[in-house]
């Protein structure tokens, strides 16, 4: 009888065992950045060089979008508007705690948003919480936040992937701590080497699949490549389509096609002569031949866009035809007082490995036109500081955004990221109405009229929406085959 | 070593002969074969390549090498062989005239310290030091960057960076050389150092100053190839090889076609101009194992 307790009690102990570690966070998951902020690379979410694929990792937002798209809760449990949109309630989830031990509420929703707003962080976000005029704490796990205009699709700006809960007061240290809600938690912060995350046990949506997760600087595109062929990174999401060959069939690797609202274009500053003259903007974007590019840069994997930033899945997106048009292209710059053409200088480099072959291509199909283009490299790791938004030309990429903010932040004249430095009171004016309009229909062709203006006149030629190439090691599991800032990475397990 | 001033030779039949020399030698035949197959394709392909080689088609994206296509197409359609035939016009340009102006510079200004030596030798001299412990290819960033890469900027640039290598040389040889009797006796007579220069030092060490920098065009090559790999020689469409290896080192396992020919094309050129310039060195007598230290 001795002899048969023991050996109940033994098999319920494995049992036990074999359960625990079945459950336990375990495995190394290696990702890689690609440094563009260079030692300003920081974890503070809202600000311009925050580390995002760590900010993902370990901080939450009130809202998220779900593996469909949908707006659905994530620290907010749920939200209601009043009956003009000037005014929304969310009730907050309860019983979830910051990494450093600190219970998540309603005055850390609170700062974390109001901070957006604040002149001395000179968030590129602030222009997304604009319409917020304060935020009012009603108990511990519910706010209500008063807007200064109707906005019947505020709890979609919330899903910016930027907006995520902080403690409250933590924002001095918060770009080396990271300290956040979310299923990791930082370790090391080494922006030009190597981060490591470590599992936070106490997630609210359950323990993490992986032990740690080491996010390694590698500014170079084909670099990042090689790294994942030889097993330094496990997954790469910026794979170009032209590579796909050297993965497919190959059973240590994982291929995902991912249809986002991601895109690469090209900025032309629009204070900056010859592109200070719309005619010439508009000149250059009917020259270039977007299925051509869609077709020998993504390999046929990617939406054509008319310069339009919102994403193809997007309700708000206008959908029209700009085929190449080189006779019209020509006839507007002649009106443009250049008949002869004019000479352009395309800076790019392999920070993205796509727009080198972008501007490669384009330099063909713009000679059409008069237009002749110089391709100048520039360095990588020095990109986004020294080139763009600094050279009359450069190449851009933007990841997927809600339409409002998209729109706002690119194009508003008072944006920090105006990247072309684009003002155009009319394109200010649909997307105040925009925010305002509570009848869909009114609001939807407020937006698209904002999207026709920067057909007409914008400084951003944007040729198409990528369908995004994941590749991943095969012993990465139950990887959410969706665009980044949705992927529940607490789920992801490596053999 | 003679004082060649009282020997003339015609010039012509002094370069025959060391050319006859140099083809003697089966490693120096092969070497002036490649470089000049290489010199004659970059002069004379635009005439019959058999395509445009910037026509972008994507119906031909990657085609493997076929009757039609002999080296296949790259990632945006264009044929290889027709971008690899051209692709070293542009490295061999500069390289060439960018050697020349090394040779120009370095050769005399390291005459001119070894002849006149004391402080100005020896602060020069410092100054050639200082350069050479910058890693070049950071320096050449910079003007890049700063400059462009336009053909006017590259060769200069270049230029100056592999001439400091020869200032060490040319002043090492020219210690070799003014120590002899015929200096001195041109110095007794009053020529000045310009005179001394061109008279006395030059023709005797014009042979090492030569084979130095036959040297330095092949390093040069590799260079501006590197440069051109990174992104920073020669603008798109234009085809250069190291532009060309840069495109397409990612698709190698798969296409691997778009990259191999214009490996082979840099390889074998840059082999041919260190064939050439061993066997040049052989032919004149220099024996570049015992060279002065650089």
């Amino acid at each position: 009888m001795k002899h048969i307790f023991k050996l109940i009690s033994i098999s319920l102990i494995s049992l036990l065992v074999t359960f625990s570690a079945a459950n336990a966070s375990s495995g190394v998951f290696k990702l890689s950045h690609d440094l563009g902020f260079g030692k300003d690379t920081n974890l503070d979410a809202i600000t311009k060089g925050r580390l995002f694929q760590v900010v993902i990792m370990t901080q939450n937002r009130l809202v998220r979008k779900d593996l469909k798209g949908v707006t659905s809760a994530e620290l907010a449990t749920d939200w209601s508007g009043n009956a003009d949109a000037t005014e929304w309630t969310f009730n907050l989830r309860k019983g979830v705690k910051f990494h450093d031990g600190s219970d998540f509420d309603a005055e850390d929703v609170k700062y974390s948003l109001m901070r957006v707003k604040d002149p001395d962080i000179g968030s590129p976000a602030k222009k997304s919480m604009s319409s917020v005029t304060d935020i009012e704490v009603i108990d511990s796990h519910t706010v209500k936040m008063k807007l200064n205009t109707s906005f019947a699709d505020f709890p979609l700006l919330l899903t910016d992937y930027r907006l995520r809960m902080i403690p409250s007061g933590s924002g001095d240290t918060i770009g080396k701590t990271g300290i956040g809600t979310g299923p990791f938690i930082v370790d090391k912060f080494d922006p030009e080497g190597t981060t490591i995350l470590k599992a936070n046990p106490n997630y609210w949506e359950g323990a993490p699949g992986l032990a740690e997760v080491h996010v390694i600087a590698i500014p170079d595109g084909e670099a990042r490549v090689q790294a994942l062929l030889t097993g330094q990174i496990d997954m790469n999401r910026y794979v170009p389509f032209t590579q796909k060959k050297i993965f497919d069939g190959n059973s240590k690797f994982k291929t995902t096609v991912v249809p986002t609202g991601n895109w690469r274009g090209m900025v032309m500053r629009t204070d900056t002569a010859p592109f200070d003259n719309p005619k010439v903007r508009k000149a250059v974007r009917l020259a270039v031949d977007r299925q051509e590019l869609v077709d020998l840069v993504m390999g046929g994997a990617a939406t054509v866009a008319c310069d339009t930033p919102v994403a193809p899945s997007d309700q708000y997106r206008l959908n029209m035809k700009c085929p190449q048009n080189i006779k019209k292209a020509k006839k507007l710059l002649k009106d443009a007082g250049y008949p002869d053409g004019i000479e352009m200088v395309i800076h790019v480099s392999t920070k993205e490995p796509t727009w080198p072959t972008i501007a490669e291509v384009m330099q063909q199909q713009l000679a059409k036109a008069g237009i002749k283009v110089e391709v100048k490299m520039t360095p990588s790791k020095s990109y986004w500081k020294e080139t763009w938004m600094k050279k009359p030309v450069a190449m851009t990429r933007w990841n997927e955004r809600p339409a409002d903010s998209a729109l706002h932040e690119i194009y508003h004249s008072g944006a920090k990221w105006n990247e072309s430095f684009f003002k155009n009171p009319d394109f200010d004016k649909n997307l105040a109405n925009a925010r305002g309009e509570l009848n869909f229909k009114k609001r939807r062709k407020a937006y698209r009229n904002a999207q026709k203006t920067l057909w007409e006149e914008s400084g951003t030629m944007i040729p198409y929406h990528v369908s995004k190439l994941v590749v991943t090691s095969s012993k990465v599991k139950n990887l959410d085959e969706v665009e980044v800032f949705s992927v529940r990475w607490h789920k992801v397990k490596v053999d | 070593m003679e004082n060649r001033k009282e020997n003339p030779k015609n010039i012509l039949s002094k370069v025959l002969e060391v050319l006859s020399t140099m083809a003697s030698k089966p490693s120096g035949l092969i070497g002036l074969s490649i470089l000049f197959f290489h010199i004659t394709l970059a002069i004379t392909s635009p005439w019959f390549v058999p395509y445009d080689y910037k026509a972008i088609d994507p119906t031909l994206m990657l085609q493997a090498p076929s009757s039609e296509y002999w080296f296949g197409t790259d990632s945006l359609g264009r044929d290889v062989f027709t971008r690899t035939l051209l692709g070293g016009r542009i490295a061999l340009t500069v390289t060439f005239f960018g050697s020349l102006i090394a040779l120009l510079w370095g050769g005399l200004l390291g005459i001119f310290c070894g002849l006149v030596g004391g402080k100005i030798d020896d602060i020069v001299m410092r100054i050639v030091d200082a350069f050479l412990s910058i890693p070049w290819i950071l320096a050449m960033l910079l003007i890049v960057s700063l400059l462009g890469t336009s053909i006017e900027v590259l060769i200069p640039a270049l230029g100056f960076f592999y001439g400091k290598g020869i200032v060490r040389v040319a002043r090492a040889a020219t210690h070799d050389v003014i120590a002899k009797d015929f200096i001195a006796s041109a110095k007794a007579r009053g020529h000045s150092n310009m005179s001394i220069i061109w008279n006395e030092i030059l023709p005797n060490v014009r042979d090492a100053i030569l084979v130095e920098g036959a040297m330095r065009w092949s390093w040069m090559l590799l260079g501006f190839s590197s440069l051109s790999f990174l992104g920073f020689g020669v603008s798109p469409p234009t085809p250069d090889w190291g532009l060309m290896i840069s495109n397409a080192r990612g698709l190698m396992s798969f296409a691997w076609w778009s990259v191999i020919s214009p490996i082979v094309g840099l390889s074998s050129l840059i082999i041919g101009i260190n064939l050439t310039a061993d066997a040049f060195a052989k032919a004149l007598g220099i024996d570049r194992s015992t060279k002065a230290p650089v």
